[in-house]
């Protein structure tokens, strides 16, 4: 295998911006409760409103749409210009998948093997169908399985009441043990900490809610899955993923690789996010853009440029199609871009 | 202008990279299954006119069901929101299509009379954006003594906390002063609770303060619920279309 | 919360019947003395006694809300200079604990809440006194996020200088009450370990037991299934009094709730008394609040029981409080 260089600074960008709209995402979710007085907080439903599979859907179901939500053309607009680059660089569930996906170890030929283009990946775009129908039927179904609402409710229902029980219950016992030589008590640390965690993190009062054992149970599997195949959850089962692709499946900028300086060395494929198949027919509904094969690519032979005219790829890949399918996958792509 | 126009073309006639290669059986079949799913929760007992879950107590503000059903994202910001932990995800109170929709338990918490935190943050006003005063005459349910189990009722305990924290200006529990014995035969006045269906909100804080477990002795059922015309039991209710 | 050791125990045992024990006899003491003084008019050099008891009533009643603001500050400073000025409760470097009633979702106008401007010149006067820290904080019925700010108490007593502080819930420790009703009880660490307690409760009617003030006001520093205290509340709550012992108490009656109480909401139901006592009796204190509210003392539960076990008198003009119109 070649040599693995640099990481690009694109990557670096992409990895700071995922980073922050996380970080961003878990602000918000904090910051879901009481303000004296009676205030719930200020824009919180921001990702909410990014979202347009809860637009479509809800207006589908409810013949009526809340104005804010309308921020989702936004989302729709520039996927249009650059395909699931909401999967890539916004989502903040698909931060954390690609987050435990990238704590997967294993060498390069395991991860061809999970981090490959499966056909079960297009199950996302027969499941967003069915929760389409079933919206226009009028049940707003969707809730469960959109990728936002899924771990906003996760975190309400399961995973924030743990962390914060877990604290809590560290913080007390060390409080009640007081253990320490002498005049030297741990608590003298743990206490100011436990008072800055109080005012800015934890609850108020401990959170128990009905059905939190079942929606943190699918939580972490869905999480967990990620070390089975890289991000399972978008690539398999996401319906905002599938109606990103469905949208995205033409943008403006593309991949563009240079045949001339391809070796087929298929390192691009090893960290590609969505198995998007960059080193032969690259598809671009399910690319996120994350840049990592043209970080990866030793002779950098990848690009990702605007670009409007397909039709010569198109009557060119008919051709070579109709030769033989053999012939495509041996050397790479046989397609040239202008 | 014209590498725009092919691009636009494009998606008339995509090129070979941008096809999804979706079958058209299995497209059928999701389509289908969308179709089956709504059908199905069609025929469940819950979507009847007659059937109504006592224990599917909507927040304040919630729209009547079916349009309710059509907004919810069920996506729990209204859960994380309420400052006294009372908004659970449902199992199957509400039927399939119901689950993980909001509905308040009121033996784990209630809804506190100056707050409308759940209805300024619900993302597609499925919980309607209503403002303090409105939410205090909107009734979610209606509370009911259980006198086999309260105090002052069934063991001549002096008791009424469900009555000290009412939090309607006139309050909804009023309570008779009844003389009864005890189990040393001595005679003893006790102040027995009493509901005012016409005032009583179902904002369950009696229950959730009473000191009676599991279940409580005075408990909140939807009955009564504003936005429902037909969750109804009184001749003299002026709801009707609200909420 | 778990049970304090054996070491605890008892010290908390010996605290408390200390406290018990000085509380009566402090009590009985004022209630002697200042008999003894007025009997003996030809006594050649009587020993001035500072009273036991003030009342403070306002000649105006303001509606604005400036004006009521003011009329609390100026009743709160006044009725407590009739007693010898805060000097005489609070020590340099005390930490102290004040009590206000904080526990419902309700607007200051509403009178479920104390008057945040009485509770602010307690907090400025402790501090004008030299007391290290003062804490305002309450253990409400309603949440507390909710509660202290709807109420104006945590703007008001921030503003102040107060910690104003959300209970931790760690903090409540099983204590040795040794009551008649109660033995033990969950109460909040940091309240008993305060150097003074000062209980700042608002008159109120209660649908139980007729009329909550001072001593009823206590139940906002303990834990535990409180809810259970109602099927005796004379008895437990005068075992509470008798365990915490407040340094000082005052009774905001600038506006009290008539009917409907605890709670109230209808504005109806508030009335002006623009009245305000402040005492080292608590049992006194609250038989003049209940005849404020328009109730006999000896009606009361816990008035009744804390008078028959010695921790203060319902006869209250018996320590001829000193008036004082403002």
């Amino acid at each position: 295998m070649a040599k693995k260089k640099r990481t690009s600074w694109i990557v670096w960008l992409r990895r700071l911006t995922q980073t922050g709209f996380f970080l961003l995402f878990c602000y918000l979710f904090l910051q879901t409760v009481y303000h004296p007085i009676n205030k719930a907080g200020w824009g919180i439903t921001f990702f909410f409103n990014l979202d347009p599979l809860l637009a479509l859907c809800s207006w589908l179901a409810s013949h009526a749409l809340v104005g804010a939500m309308l921020l989702s053309l936004l989302t729709l607009g520039v996927t249009f210009i650059c395909g699931r680059w909401f999967c890539g660089w916004v989502c903040p569930l698909g931060a954390l998948h690609n987050f435990f996906t990238s704590l997967r170890g294993g060498r390069a030929k395991q991860k061809l093997e999970a981090g490959g283009y499966h056909s079960w990946q297009k199950a996302k775009y027969y499941g967003l169908v069915t929760f389409v129908v079933a919206a226009v039927l009028g049940a707003n179904v969707v809730g469960w399985v959109d990728p936002i609402s899924f771990f906003f409710r996760s975190l309400s229902i399961s995973i924030y009441p743990a962390i914060n029980k877990a604290l809590v219950v560290v913080f007390t016992w060390i409080y009640d043990a007081n253990p320490g030589i002498g005049p030297v008590r741990l608590t003298l640390v743990t206490e100011p900490l436990y008072g800055f965690l109080r005012k800015y993190f934890l609850a108020v009062e401990q959170p128990y809610y009905w059905g939190s054992l079942l929606i943190g149970t699918l939580f972490i599997t869905v999480v967990a899955l990620n070390f089975w195949r890289a991000r399972f959850w978008c690539r398999y089962a996401c319906p905002l993923g599938a109606l990103l692709g469905v949208v995205g499946k033409n943008p403006l900028v593309r991949l563009k690789k240079n045949e001339e300086k391809c070796n087929s060395c298929r390192l691009c494929l090893v960290d590609c996010q969505g198995g998007a198949t960059p080193d032969s027919l690259w598809k671009p509904s399910e690319c996120f853009y994350c840049w990592n094969c043209k970080s990866d690519c030793p002779a950098q032979a990848i690009t990702f440029t605007p670009s409007a005219s397909q039709r010569c790829h198109s009557e060119r890949s008919e051709e070579s199609r109709s030769d033989s399918l053999v012939h495509t996958s041996e050397r790479g792509s046989s397609l040239r871009c202008e | 202008m014209n590498r725009l126009s092919n691009w636009l073309g494009e998606f008339v006639h995509p090129p070979r990279e941008a096809r999804l290669d979706l079958g058209r059986r299995a497209l059928l079949g999701a389509g289908l299954a969308g179709l089956g799913a709504k059908v199905l929760f069609g025929i469940a007992p819950q979507a009847s006119k007659r059937s109504f879950n006592p224990a599917l107590i909507r927040p304040p503000g919630a729209l009547p069901e079916d349009e309710f059903l059509a907004r919810c994202i069920r996506c729990g910001e209204c859960m994380k929101v309420c400052p006294t932990n009372a908004v659970h995800p449902a199992s199957l109170e509400g039927g399939v299509e119901g689950l993980w929709t909001p509905l308040l338990i009121m033996s784990l918490g209630y809804c506190d009379y100056e707050c409308n935190l759940c209805s300024q943050v619900c993302p597609t006003h499925a919980i309607r954006q209503i403002e303090v005063p409105e939410k205090q005459k909107i009734k979610i349910g209606l509370a009911y003594i259980d006198r086999n189990r309260c105090l002052p009722w069934a063991y001549s305990k002096t008791c009424i906390v469900c009555e000290e924290h009412c939090p309607t200006p006139k309050k909804a529990i009023w309570f008779e002063e009844v003389e009864v014995r005890n189990i040393q035969g001595e005679k003893l006045t006790v102040k027995q609770p009493r509901v005012d269906p016409d005032l009583c909100i179902g904002c369950g804080i009696c229950e959730t303060k009473c000191p009676v477990k599991a279940p409580a002795a005075v408990r909140v059922t939807s009955v009564g619920e504003s936005r429902n015309p037909e969750n109804q039991m009184l001749l003299s209710n002026d709801n009707y279309g609200q909420g | 919360m778990p049970k304090i050791d054996r070491r605890d125990f008892i010290r908390t045992g010996v605290l408390a019947g200390t406290e018990l024990g000085c509380g009566i006899f402090s009590s009985y003491a004022l209630v002697a003395t200042p008999t003894t003084f007025l009997s003996n008019a030809h006594d050649p050099q009587p020993i001035p006694q500072p009273p036991a008891m003030s009342i403070a009533h306002y000649r105006s009643s303001p509606a604005e809300p400036e004006g009521i603001a003011e009329e609390a500050k100026r009743l709160t400073r006044q009725a407590l200079e009739a007693l010898g000025g805060m000097n005489r409760f609070v020590s340099k470097g005390n930490i102290v604990w004040v009590k206000p009633d904080i526990g419902w979702d309700r607007r200051p106008e509403q009178a479920a809440t104390t008057n945040p401007d009485v509770v602010a010149t307690l907090v400025e006067m402790s501090y004008q006194a030299g007391a290290k820290k003062v804490l305002v904080s309450d253990n409400p019925c309603n949440p507390a996020r909710l509660s202290f700010p709807r109420s104006g108490i945590q703007q008001a007593a921030e503003k102040a200088g107060a910690e104003v502080i959300f209970l931790d819930e760690r903090k409540f420790r099983k204590m040795s009450v040794n009551g008649k009703v109660l033995k033990e009880w969950e109460i909040y660490q940091d309240v008993v370990e305060a150097d003074r307690l000062i209980n700042v409760p608002i008159a109120k009617n209660h649908n139980l037991c007729r009329a909550t003030l001072g001593m009823k006001n206590l139940m906002g520093v303990i834990g535990g299934p409180r809810n259970r205290l109602h099927q005796d509340l004379g008895g437990t709550l005068a075992d509470l009094a008798a365990f915490l012992k407040p340094r000082l108490v005052v009774l905001d009656a600038i506006r009290v709730l008539t009917a409907n109480g605890p709670v109230g909401g209808n504005l109806a139901d508030v009335k002006r008394k623009d009245t305000l006592v402040a005492g080292v009796d608590q049992v006194a204190v609250d038989a003049l609040g209940a005849t404020l509210l328009g109730y006999q003392p000896a009606s009361i539960g816990y008035i009744a029981e804390g008078n028959a076990r010695g921790l203060g008198t319902l006869n209250f003009n018996s320590l001829s409080p000193k008036q004082i119109e403002v």
